[in-house]
């Protein structure tokens, strides 16, 4: 999965019960990027595009998922939100951080729903080779893993007093030290992991030959329709009076 | 089919490696490969496998032969067919985003068909009982869930020759056992197999098992000098009452009701992904949790030092003494020069802890914990863990001294070894506690072991272990 959750947050780790499980990785690619691109919309046009594609998305059991990759970005969000606010004006600020919003939101359904092997499949459709897509597909899904270690790393510094959670009633040089404390740990098992997986793939042939793909991708019913849905959309954006401007 | 002679290697920009050795393995048979911390055994498991010279650079002399395949000569892929190896760390080598995939990348190397890439899938999970995990992402399963995944990967490839390292370090007696029957199994098909382990117990159970221990610098055994004494505490007692934890959904403790004293020492056992570093983790306040946690006899808010499974996560410092020392006001210099010599690191006060072996980062990740005297005690999460036995002594001491001091000391371990020298064992199944007492009388019970799916062999769940003797 691309978005792995971990074990001691209890997240979930994929969206398995939704129908975009079984539409091809391609397909759901095209139909994200496809999406994407109303981000030229003017605002009212953008809002109501916005709208149907919430509707897509809880029909996909996918909203409450892109609402918490948007949450994500809430600070990024925020601090833009301000920045054009106090440059520009509100407008731009609105619309702006609408967009952003919508972008992430339009990603959520092709990154919940697609195994990084599904990615490194696709990739070797676009004709990446299998060393490099198989290198992509790993970092996304070491995420997970990274993240966890983070916080087994912030658990282990606080366990012996290098690290409080209450930063705010310490000094400055010792918070300095603390994030010391925290990010050697984290680029030493970084370094260790990236190492640690490229023995265990070496071990295991990675690079063979003989290499054949168990999971194959393919195209169903499904994903004709949804492109041609989506095909069908894109004409009616194009047609529509004013797309861009 | 391997046939090692006169190998040795040096890392460069290292000052350890793999002295001179050589070593013979026929199709089918077993060998143990033992010898302290830092003697160069998994840098041999390396040459076997070839990882050494593809992947390591530093300076080779000798030969290695992989079923007829010159190593320094044979493409890694190649030599990858030959020969199956398992790593150290499981959690580091898990490479693919469900169980499933992960057993099904190496296949997919071999080129197999899909029809037999299925077929063999299916027989590593039964093997190894990973079933129910089919399309869960390996980092979500607990430490000893992923070894026998990792095993289970290996072994599907159905290699020739089987290395492994330090393959039941995570591995509850009961999946020890399964491993072994593996190894049977596959030597009874020609796989020879190469075990690089400190512990023996299981591992005596293998017939005609052959050894060849590599030379290495054991520390001196000697008795401990008597401890620079930790402030007095009052006698204490610490309750738990209802415990419960649930993580991704799953109820990982429930209920638990259990008591704590200063000055005793407690091992914690049971099957793996039982839970016990989450109640380690919820005993240092680190892990959100039901139920009540209450301190009798003691004024003072619960302070309990955790020693985490891996000491990189809090390696930070120029030196081993900044290290030791770090946060700590006015420190006092016998006690952290009794700490050193304890721990076995007096002649590395000024290296670089990221330079140190694997076990000597443990013992020093102990001694940040200990050097803070954490006023109730310690936690101790698989500490034995790449310990060799004068390690394992010295720890076990180590363990009493700041038991004796009237602090608590809870460990929990898969190494039953260590756990018989606790004052108290507790099991831990999936159903919560089912046995709690005097180490001798748990050991003696093996009904409870069994109870927690801890299988008895013919020789009891300490097969090969000496007679227990009452404490």
């Amino acid at each position: 999965m691309i978005r792995l959750g971990t074990r001691r947050s209890g997240r979930v780790a994929f969206i398995s019960d939704s129908p975009f499980r079984r539409v091809d990785p391609r397909t759901k690619l095209l139909l994200s990027l496809g999406a994407s691109l109303a981000i030229m919309y003017p605002l009212q046009k953008l809002m109501i595009f916005m709208l149907i594609y919430a509707i897509f998305l809880a029909w996909g059991h996918l909203l409450i998922e892109a609402g918490r990759q948007v949450w994500r970005l809430k600070w990024v969000l925020l601090v833009l939100f301000c920045i054009d606010w106090w440059v520009v004006g509100p407008d731009l600020a609105v619309s702006v951080v609408l967009r952003l919003i919508f972008l992430a939101g339009a990603f959520a359904f092709f990154f919940s729903t697609t195994t990084t092997t599904e990615l490194r499949l696709a990739l070797e459709w676009l004709r990446v080779p299998y060393r490099y897509a198989f290198s992509i597909s790993l970092a996304f899904q070491s995420v997970g893993y990274l993240e966890e270690q983070w916080q087994m790393i912030l658990e282990a510094q606080q366990s012996r007093g290098a690290w409080s959670p209450d930063g705010s009633r310490t000094n400055i040089l010792r918070r300095v030290r603390e994030m010391v404390a925290l990010t050697v740990p984290a680029i030493v098992l970084t370094t260790k992991r990236a190492w640690a997986v490229t023995e265990a793939a070496y071990a295991r042939g990675f690079d063979s030959p003989h290499y054949r793909p168990y999971q194959a991708l393919k195209m169903s019913r499904l994903d004709l329709i949804l492109l041609a849905l989506m095909g069908f959309i894109g004409a009616g954006l194009v047609l529509w009076k004013g797309f861009i401007f | 089919m391997i046939q090692a002679d006169r190998v040795s290697f040096h890392y460069l920009h290292a000052d350890h490696g793999l002295p001179e050795t050589s070593l013979r393995v026929q199709a089918g048979e077993k060998w143990l490969v033992s010898g302290a911390s830092g003697c160069g055994k998994s840098t041999l498991a390396r040459c076997l496998s070839g990882l050494i010279p593809h992947l390591y650079r530093g300076l080779l002399s000798g030969e290695v032969i992989l079923n007829g395949f010159l190593t320094t000569e044979t493409p890694m892929w190649k030599l990858a067919e030959q020969a199956g190896m398992l790593f150290q760390n499981p959690s580091a080598q898990l490479l693919a985003a469900t169980v499933e995939e992960e057993i099904v990348f190496g296949l997919e190397q071999l080129g197999c068909e899909r029809a037999e890439i299925s077929k063999r899938v299916a027989a590593a999970m039964h093997s190894f009982h990973l079933e129910e995990f089919r399309n869960r992402a390996p980092q979500t399963l607990s430490d000893g869930e992923k070894q026998k995944l990792a095993l289970a990967a290996v072994m599907a490839r159905d290699p020739k020759v089987l290395i492994l390292d330090e393959p039941l370090s995570m591995l509850d007696i009961t999946a020890e056992q399964e491993l072994i029957q593996e190894l049977e199994r596959a030597s009874g098909e020609g796989t020879a197999a190469i075990i690089f382990e400190h512990r023996e117990t299981q591992l005596r159970l293998l017939e005609n098992l052959n050894r060849i221990e590599l030379n290495g610098n054991s520390p001196p055994q000697h008795t401990l000098a008597p401890c620079p004494s930790w402030t007095p505490i009052p006698p204490f007692e610490l309750r738990l009452r209802n415990l419960g934890v649930t993580l991704g959904g799953k109820r990982v403790l429930d209920q638990l009701d259990v008591d704590f004293h200063g000055g005793e020492i407690v091992a914690i056992v049971g099957r793996n992904g039982a839970g016990k570093t989450t109640l380690l983790r919820s005993l240092a306040g680190l892990q959100k949790h039901d139920g009540a946690l209450n301190l009798q006899g003691d004024g003072e808010p619960l302070q309990l030092g955790l020693v985490f499974q891996n000491p990189d996560l809090q390696l930070f410092n120029a030196s081993v003494r900044e290290e030791i020392l770090f946060h700590i006001e006015q420190p006092d210099p016998d006690y952290y020069q009794w700490l050193l010599d304890v721990l076995g690191l007096t002649r590395y006060d000024q290296a670089q802890p990221l330079l140190l072996s694997e076990g000597e980062k443990k013992r020093l990740g102990l001694g940040t914990v200990l050097m803070r005297r954490p006023r109730h005690g310690i936690l101790l999460d698989e500490p034995s863990l790449g310990q060799d036995e004068a390690h394992k002594k010295t720890l076990m001491d180590l363990m009493q001294h700041v038991a004796h001091l009237g602090r608590l000391v809870v460990v929990t371990t898969h190494d039953l070894e260590l756990a018989r020298q606790a004052d108290r064992v507790i099991l831990l199944g999936a159903e919560g506690i089912a046995g709690d007492g005097p180490a001798a009388e748990i050991f003696a019970r093996q009904d409870l072991w069994k109870s927690i799916g801890l299988k008895r062999t013919q020789e009891g769940p300490l097969a090969g272990l000496p007679p227990t003797e009452g404490k």
